[in-house]
């Protein structure tokens, strides 16, 4: 047998990048990457069974400063989780906000290979990346917030967009991030005072509105070869009504021209920004007008954000959101602004089947789903561990895959979901092509990373596979879930992790990082305001803020030229 | 009816070091059916080693049982440093014959636990069933919730014969609790649900309350939560207690638990 | 001479990084800028642990490290309740060492929160934490209150560098436009400067924040004229101060953490910063002590899922303390050895916990020798974090800092030490057949 060969052969591929839906085909594998044949290799029968590539996750809360402030808080829910130490594993704790290890292990044992954080703090950038190291198994990256910068929206003002495309060029080299995210754009600065903005309110002492800070960073970011879009958390996440604000929010970005083929935007768990209504008592499913609107448009791609019921706690960068929640519940509430940055809150939430809000926001995701006709502009995210845990993403794919399971779901939900939205009326079903294209191929696309080896199968990709214990004709939902929860094996980099639902090893993942390579005048005029910044405003140093190299010791990273 | 008897070996407890032995695989529930030596094979905690039961006490079965609620077990010997006793039993019964170490009759959802001693901290911790009687003191955080749980106690019946200690039935939401001697501070803080009586004294009882009931019928409660507030006088059983609705600093919306004073 | 900027000063949880020294002959000759008098005198250095060393018929004998390593892996490999406590003087890298080898011998792992702001973590996880960062802080605030905390003797360079004295983008003018309130049990050095001082009775903290509550949500009638010995009138005079701030901010320290009450005075404390919050802006921060104890508490969160006091005698994690953490295990003589890591249990525990450590296998590993070396069978001299080795910490406003390295040494680092402990331990289980 050679050294790092392995076949795997027998198995029905769904490798959509490449085109590939459910063809009975060998996988061949050499030094941790797929390759046309190998010689003498290691042999797995997969015996009919369903193969993908490693799934990739476009946007989750895995790992950081908020991330840990979930944990600490919440040690009730680290006992959700607990599992003993093996040969092989760390012990596990944690359902909602899992341990490092059982991060690694549990999105490994589901067939995932790459993970996106999706909400690195600037400043507390060397956090991420020091639990990024800790967390198995799995390749990543994180994004930097760059929206509620006060340089960020200084350049806005301004309308300096080559600046300000410096601004972000440092900021993301800075952090060893991978592109720009935006949270509640002007929001999260105005919850500085207590205060919050809609789209088109000024930001208290900055004079700029969320709308200009969108689209600014768009065009900013498209002056580079970026492999991502903006990834946008917009303005009044979770509040009733706000689907109007969320297709204002995509406009913003017609007209201007992404780098390569992928949307300029995009949006992120999408469920929570396609509400109607006008209050929690006439909620209801705005999901309808979403979908429209990306089946019209080739501006934005989507993720589901899509609700699992339970027990789970929410944390995002978006401060006055967390609050407007705590508000509700009464439950524990944490706040942490970041100086001249961002800023964050946490506070659990229970998704409950018997309440009608919590019912609709079930419905919204899945709708979304089953109305965005073309799969290749949405990813499968539950954006954890806000709207659930990922570990119910089986449960989201056998939903997707049988109406029959939806109708029967139903039953059990509030009955409000009968009147307020259109879930029931939906008779669309998912196949295994479709499912494996929203839970890697679209996020690989959409990421720029199927040009780096993640998502597919092709010559010269990375050898991460998962190998499901189903046929293809498979069409029980409960075996569909237990399939999508357990891999019969993944495969990463050409290592056998996951055996029959077991970790069996545990390599190190590597951090994927951007470096956009800027104009070099406009840096050094953009650097006399940073270090001024840092000189007056900041509480560290400007030499101490940079993520040292000794923080990624797995480095991968991808240039990003200079466009214009 | 069975008798188990469990009588723990004097070289366990007689070290320079104390540790304690966890007896939860030890409840009626999990032994009843068990032969004598399949009941000394169970395996418990000693520190980071797993021992079999057999190993660590003189095991003794006596009678037949045909269900966990004709099982008894008697727990003798120093039992200063056997955690668990009891906890998250569902029938039967337990007697302790002394002093037990931490988390007797935690998560408890029915059966009986008798201790003819003190119990240390965390006594009927989130007990949602059963019955507890201690009759010496109780330790800090009777029948209180696990760590970050808002949540503890949510049924069942505890009676203390001695005092308890520090945060008593914090955050109970259900059951009965008589204390028969004094309470520490902040006996019933975030008290949601349940009646606490303390016959004894208390300080700065029922903090963040939003709901239950508590009557401290001892002459003496210090500290008295200054978010109080007095809205008269009740006469029960004869005596006349004030009646304190509180805690206001919970908002008013949310201050919906009742403190009765002497 | 070699002058060194942006020096990170490895002392207390304010983590002061823009110090400037002077380095001749490797060795720090002259603290030039930024640290404060404590902090100038750490980077200067004093005497060290000058060899490994293992006790024999109640002396230290001086050996090599290869021979104190493996003494130590051989106490912990056979403990049945061993104890790994400290951590919070030195860096991440180390405690993720730590978190592993007490996985390894099932052992619990505790750090110096548990005798200091554990209370406090305890709160969080009761309510939460409204917070933010020091910078906020120094850009935003006008209103700064300290309780139980006094910072001009605990943590010199804080009113400096954040809060009080500082200026900053909406705060230009500095302490002129800001308001200090104070309230403690005496009149410190902090408390003279302020312009309100509470003076609370000891052990009434938690009485005197249900009534700022109960005022704060405006209900006044319930509030008796006294308490804690604070007059009604001060105590609306405070709310009034509290909800016209546009941003205020509560630092409060041990004499909180530590007085009747203890982490249920934070959860108070807390609930009244959330009651201030639907007026205004306000936050609310525990004043850490040690330069990283935040950081052992950040990496043994995400890497077990507890903040400290974690049990992995099951070889899962059991958290609660009260039960897991050091001083109750140590005064229950629940353990049978313990490993000291940059700390000093002889100066800082109880008594009886001493005595029960007096019949224990003992283990050290610190720069410095201290009243836990008198009793210690086995020590290991180390080098300093943030003078002879870099490494990660968090300040206590979970900001992470790089602590940089000014000079070398012949002293083996926390983390090679304890990584050689962790191989020798999985050496004798291996031989074991484990």
């Amino acid at each position: 047998m050679e050294e790092g060969e392995l076949l795997i052969r027998n198995g029905v591929v769904y490798d959509p990048i490449n085109g590939v839906k459910g063809e009975k085909k060998d996988i061949c594998i050499r030094d941790g990457k797929v390759v046309e044949e190998v010689k003498n290799p290691k042999i797995i029968d997969a015996e009919g069974r369903v193969v993908m590539p490693g799934g990739v996750d476009i946007h989750s809360h895995i790992a950081g400063a908020k991330v840990n402030a979930g944990r600490l808080f919440r040690p009730e829910d680290g006992r959700k989780g607990v599992k003993a130490r093996t040969k092989v594993c760390r012990p596990e704790s944690g359902y909602s906000v899992p341990n490092t290890f059982a991060t690694g292990y549990r999105y490994a044992r589901m067939g995932y290979t790459f993970v996106m954080e999706a909400a690195m703090p600037p400043l507390a950038a060397r956090h991420t990346h020091e639990e990024m190291v800790d967390i198995p198994i799995l390749d990543n990256a994180a994004l930097p917030l760059i929206d509620n910068n006060w340089m960020t929206m200084d350049y806005v003002k301004s309308g300096d967009t080559d600046l300000l495309a410096a601004y972000i060029a440092w900021m993301i080299k800075a952090t060893k991030g991978y592109g720009v995210k935006v949270v509640n754009p002007g929001g999260t600065e105005a919850w500085a005072w207590a205060k919050n903005c809609d789209l088109n309110d000024a930001v208290p002492y900055f004079d700029v509105t969320p709308a200009e800070i969108v689209k600014n960073l768009a065009v900013a970011n498209e002056k580079f070869e970026m492999p991502h879009s903006i990834h946008v958390h917009g303005n009044m996440l979770g509040h009733p009504g706000n689907y109007g604000v969320t297709t204002s929010t995509y406009d913003l970005v017609k007209g201007i021209k992404p780098y390569r083929d992928r949307p300029a935007m995009h949006a992120t768990h999408t469920q929570f920004h396609a509400y109607g209504g006008t209050r929690w008592g006439d909620f209801e499913s705005k999901a309808d007008v979403i979908a429209d609107y990306i089946n019209k448009n080739e501006n934005v791609s989507i993720d589901l954000g899509s609700i699992i019921l339970g027990d789970t706690t929410t944390m995002t960068a978006d401060g006055p959101m967390e609050y407007s929640l705590y508000q509700i519940t009464g439950r524990k509430w944490t706040n942490h602004d970041v100086e001249l940055e961002t800023g964050s809150g946490i506070t659990p939430f229970l998704y409950s089947g018997k309440s009608p809000v919590n019912t609709i926001q079930w419905a919204i995701g899945q709708e979304l789903a089953l109305l965005v006709k073309d799969p290749w502009k949405l990813a499968l995210t539950t954006d954890h561990p806000n709207a659930g845990p990922f570990i119910g993403y089986p449960i989201i794919i056998s939903m997707l895959m049988s109406k029959r399971r939806r109708d029967e779901s139903a039953e059990d939900m509030h009955k409000v979901i009968f009147d307020r939205a259109e879930y029931s009326s939906i008779d669309r079903e998912y196949d295994l092509n479709e499912i494996a294209i929203i839970t890697r191929g679209m996020a690989a696309k959409t990421l720029g990373l199927h040009e780096h080896g993640k998502g597919h199968l092709g010559v010269g990709a990375d050898g991460d596979v998962a190998i499901y214990d189903i046929l293809p004709e498979e069409r029980d939902a409960g075996k569909i879930q237990k399939a999508f929860l357990n891999t019969k094996y993944t495969i990463k980099g050409g290592e056998i992790v996951v055996k029959d639902g077991e970790v069996v090893a545990t390599p190190a993942g590597k951090t994927y990082f951007v470096t956009p390579e800027c104009d070099e005048k406009l840096t050094d005029e953009m650097m006399v305001t940073l270090k001024d910044r840092f000189e007056h405003y900041y509480s560290v140093n400007f030499n101490n803020y940079p993520v040292q190299d000794a923080y990624v010791p797995n480095p991968y990273e991808i240039k990003a030229p200079w466009r214009s | 009816m069975q008798t188990i008897k469990l009588k723990i070996k004097e070289e366990v407890t007689s070290g320079a070091a104390k540790i304690p032995v966890e007896v939860d695989p030890l409840t009626p529930d999990k032994l009843a059916g068990k032969t004598e030596a399949e009941i000394k094979a169970v395996k418990v905690w000693w520190g980071n080693k797993e021992e079999n039961t057999g190993d660590l006490f003189d095991v003794s079965v006596e009678g037949e049982a045909g269900s966990a609620e004709e099982v008894k077990i008697v727990l003798e010997g120093d039992l200063s440093r056997v955690k668990h006793i009891g906890d998250g039993m569902k029938a039967g019964e337990i007697e302790a014959q002394g002093d037990v170490d931490m988390h007797c009759g935690a998560m408890m959802q029915g059966g009986r636990v008798t201790v003819k001693g003190n119990a240390d901290c965390w006594a009927g911790r989130e007990m949602r069933g059963g019955e507890l009687i201690i009759e010496g003191d109780a330790g800090a955080n009777l029948c209180a919730m696990y760590r970050g749980e808002m949540t503890g106690m949510t049924g069942g019946k505890v009676i203390v014969g001695g005092n308890a200690d520090e945060c008593a039935a914090q955050y109970m939401a259900g059951g009965e609790i008589l204390i028969k001697g004094n309470t520490n501070i902040l006996a019933g803080l975030n008290m949601s649900g349940g009646k606490i009586v303390i016959e004894g004294d208390a300080v700065m009882p029922c903090a963040d309350m939003t709901g239950g009931e508590m009557m401290v019928k001892g002459s003496k409660v210090r500290d008295i939560i200054p978010s109080f507030r007095l809205v008269g006088t009740e006469s029960i059983d004869g005596v006349e207690y004030k009646k304190y609705i509180g805690d206001l600093a919970m908002t008013e919306k949310k201050a919906k638990g009742v403190l009765y004073v002497k | 001479m070699v002058e060194v900027t942006d020096v990170v000063c490895s002392l207390c949880g304010c983590v002061c990084d823009d110090i400037v020294v002077e380095v001749e002959d490797n060795k720090v000759t002259k603290v030039k800028k930024g640290a404060c008098a404590v902090g100038k005198s750490k980077l200067m250095g004093h005497g060290r642990i000058e060899s490994p060393a293992i006790r024999e018929n109640s002396s230290l004998k001086e050996c090599s490290y290869d021979d104190a390593i493996k003494k130590a892996a051989e106490i912990l490999a056979a403990a049945r309740k061993p104890l790994l406590y400290g951590w919070s003087s030195t860096v991440c890298e180390v405690d993720k060492v730590g978190v592993e080898l007490a996985e390894e011998i099932g052992g619990i792992i505790d750090n110096t929160a548990s005798v200091c702001h554990g209370p406090s973590v305890l709160a969080i996880q009761d309510v939460g934490l409204p917070s933010c960062t020091l910078g906020e802080v120094k850009n935003r605030a006008d209103l700064i209150i300290y309780w139980g905390a006094n910072p001009a003797a605990a943590h010199a360079n804080h009113m400096k560098r954040y809060s009080y004295i500082s200026k900053g983008y909406w705060t230009e003018e500095g302490k002129k436009k800001k308001k200090l309130v104070v309230v403690d049990v005496r009149k410190t050095t902090t408390a003279k400067l302020a312009d309100v001082f509470l003076q609370i009775e000891q052990g009434k903290d938690y009485l005197v924040f249900s009534a700022l509550r109960a005022l704060l949500y405006g209900y006044e009638d319930v509030v008796p004229e006294e308490v804690g010995g604070i007059s009604k009138k001060n105590l609306l005079e405070t709310v009034r101060i509290m909800k016209e701030a546009k941003f205020g901010i509560i630092f409060f320290g041990l004499g909180v953490t530590h007085t009747r009450g203890r982490h249920n005075n934070i959860v108070n404390a807390i609930q009244t910063t959330r009651a201030a919050h639907t007026h205004t802006k306000f936050s609310i921060m525990p004043m850490r002590g040690h330069y990283n104890v935040n950081g052992f508490n950040q990496v043994c969160t995400w890497e077990t899922g507890y903040p400290f006091a974690v049990d992995l005698s099951r070889g899962y994690a059991w958290y609660n303390p009260g039960e897991t953490s050091s001083t109750d295990l140590l005064v229950r003589r629940e353990c049978d050895a313990a490993l000291f890591i940059a700390t000093d249990p002889g100066a800082h525990f109880p008594a009886e916990s001493i005595r029960h450590l007096s019949k224990i296998p003992v283990i050290q590993i610190d720069p410095f020798p201290n009243p836990t070396t008198e009793f210690a069978d086995v020590v290991i001299p180390a080098a300093i974090s943030g003078i002879e080795a870099e490494g990660n910490v968090y300040r206590m406003d979970n900001i992470p800092i790089r602590l940089r390295k000014l000079v070398d040494t012949e002293y083996m680092a926390d983390e090679e030490i304890m990584k050689r402990i962790l191989d020798e331990v999985r050496a004798i289980r291996e031989k074991e057949g484990e």
